[in-house]
């Protein structure tokens, strides 16, 4: 158990320092001298020289990277470029809309997407489950941005139910924060949804056709309280494993979503700091998104080993 | 096989759709009914008429010719990007299968599974940031992305199909490794290729879409799909139809190549039911 729980550690620090490097080569080593990247062509030698100078590009190159690891600590990241402030700063505001958003998403996600898929199993083959995998063949079709801006036609335009675009901080209120949130958390959960409804039919269905089942409506449980008490539960353990897999096509997908609605996010400031080669922040943002993944992905595996003694010796999930 | 494939439903419909794309996207190589790049400032934002049948845009375009050179454009990343994935990944996968355990495997399947950590779209960004945004450079980084997907399905399907005995008596016989993966691992590995190529390709046109849609994939005056979706969102009050149009054609065609992808899985292999 303890040796699994290393094994797996150690393969979880190394991927996320092979990460690191091959981050950092990419903006710092690779574009040659990153000061006359983010300078541009109207750059003179002098200024070129002034920003290697704040930026610390002066020293080696090891140096550099093991001060960049060290500031994920001590939560200096540098000064961003293109804004002036602290990166680490920069980024725990943007969090502010990221976080929140994609925790709704995730939720609205789950909760459309397995209460549908559990409805399509107990009606398996029906008219409903028909109508309900068809809905959930489109969500996966329809790109999630395209819904954005429908939503946006009807909801903000058309009924004025919610705002366009744009965020109004935390601090103007709580309730006009969620709604500005809500229509980009809704279209970001479409295809999450689509997928967990699909996902969670099939295993619904699995569940129904075990011996537990007869079991439960024998000692007289109604059809809902087995599903509800039985089946669901059984059938949790692959739809959480999809939804924590699915972690990063959720936050790619915050990125568009991100600028379809003005949100002054990390996706926004990821595209804009690449936009304007802030070198500086995009390096750490990127990590941090890389990072985020890593981390989910050796969660799942490693919950999965706890779970399952025999997935211990193998290669992990889904392998 | 062909039979069971025809009476399909989601096969069947997949196929007409994938179809009436293509057919669209090869019409629009000799024909549109206007010029797809034509400004025309006088006829600007015209809601659907009889002329221009799904309106016009912000300068004058015929939204009709756009979007099937639109169609012709997002068949192009398809093919490239899923030609790439499955060309190098095959190679990638197979030669990893015969060599399993092997330090080589060990590498090609580690190299995969670290590739999957980078979001694909975030990727994608700095790779056309540093290459320069355009439609080629899109395709190879969506390209790339499907690169560990088929090199991780080829190994595993080739190492069920290397368990077999066939390939015991082949190699009895005295066939190469080389002889073995051509005449009897490839061949029996080709629908499951197939059908990962089929939701890859659906990928790929939303990925593309998306890249475009935020400015960085196919430039203009070359139309695309996501780019217009964008233009739209300027539009809004004046012209609601502006942003219908594009978004229906990706998702028509994304829902086509998924269909497909679910129907060919049923048909090429019945054991395996929808996931």
């Amino acid at each position: 158990m303890i040796a699994f729980l290393a094994r797996r550690l150690v393969t979880l620090l190394s991927t996320l320092i092979v990460a690191a490097l091959v981050i950092f080569c990419v903006t710092e080593v690779l574009p040659g001298d990153p000061a006359a990247v983010m300078l541009g062509l109207s750059a003179t030698p002098e200024t070129i020289a002034a920003l290697r100078a704040e930026l610390g590009l002066d020293a080696p190159v090891v140096v550099r990277f093991l001060r960049w690891m060290t500031g994920f600590v001590t939560g200096d990241l540098g000064i961003s470029y293109a804004y002036r402030v602290p990166v680490a700063g920069l980024i725990a505001e943007r969090l502010q809309v990221t976080l929140p958003l994609a925790i709704m998403a995730s939720l609205f996600a789950s909760i459309l997407g397995i209460t549908l898929g559990a409805l399509a199993a107990s009606r398996a083959n029906s008219l409903v489950d028909s109508a309900l995998m068809a809905a959930a063949q489109a969500g996966l079709a329809i790109p999630n941005f395209w819904f954005g801006i429908l939503m946006v036609l009807v909801f903000a335009i058309g009924l004025g139910w919610f705002p366009a675009g744009g965020f109004p901080g935390w601090d103007a209120g709580v309730v006009d924060s969620l709604r500005a949130l809500f229509l980009p958390a809704f279209a970001l959960a479409l295809p999450q949804g689509a997928v967990l409804a699909r996902l969670t039919r099939t295993a619904v269905l699995e569940a129904l056709g075990e011996d537990f089942v007869r079991t439960a409506r024998a000692k007289g449980l109604t059809a809902g309280q087995t599903l509800r008490r039985h089946v669901l539960r059984n059938a949790m353990v692959p739809v959480i494993t999809m939804l924590a897999l699915q972690f990063s096509f959720l936050i790619t997908g915050t990125i568009i979503i991100e600028n379809v609605f003005a949100l002054p996010g990390l996706g926004r400031l990821i595209f804009q700091s690449v936009g304007g080669h802030d070198l500086v922040t995009v390096k750490s943002l990127v990590m941090i998104y890389v990072g985020a993944v890593i981390l989910v992905n050796a969660g799942v595996d490693m919950a999965y080993g706890l779970i399952d003694p025999r997935l211990r010796f193998g290669r992990g999930v889904g392998r | 096989m062909i039979d069971r494939a025809l009476r399909h439903p989601s096969f069947v419909l997949g196929l007409s759709i994938t179809l009436l794309v293509l057919g669209v996207a090869l019409l629009a190589m000799i024909w549109t009914p206007f010029d797809p790049t034509a400004m025309r400032i006088s006829a600007r934002l015209r809601p659907p008429s009889a002329t221009n049948w799904l309106g016009t845009d912000q300068f004058g375009r015929d939204v009709l010719s756009m979007l099937m050179m639109g169609a012709r454009n997002a068949l192009l990343v398809g093919v490239v990007a899923v030609g790439i994935g499955l060309s190098i990944g095959v190679a990638l996968g197979m030669m990893a299968a015969t060599r399993e355990g092997s330090l080589l495997d060990e590498a090609i399947m580690r190299i995969c599974d670290f590739t999957f950590a980078f979001p694909a779209v975030l990727t994608a960004i700095l790779i056309l940031t540093f290459l320069g945004p355009g439609l080629v450079n899109a395709i190879l980084a969506i390209g790339i992305f499907n690169i560990p997907v088929f090199a991780r399905i080829a190994r595993g399907a080739s190492l069920q199909v290397m368990a077999r005995d066939y390939i015991r008596a082949a190699q009895a016989a005295g066939r190469s490794t080389f002889g073995i993966l051509h005449r009897h691992v490839l061949p029996n590995i080709t629908g499951i290729l197939i059908v990962q190529a089929s939701v890859q390709f659906a990928l790929a046109i939303l990925a593309e879409a998306g890249l475009s849609y935020l400015g960085i994939g196919t430039q203009p005056p070359n139309p695309s799909w996501g780019r217009m979706l964008n233009d739209s969102q300027t539009y809004f009050a004046q012209a609601a139809y502006l942003a219908i149009f594009p978004g229906a054609a990706i998702a028509l065609c994304v829902l086509g190549f998924n269909l497909l992808g679910d129907g060919l899985r049923d048909v090429l292999d019945p054991k395996s039911k929808e996931r």
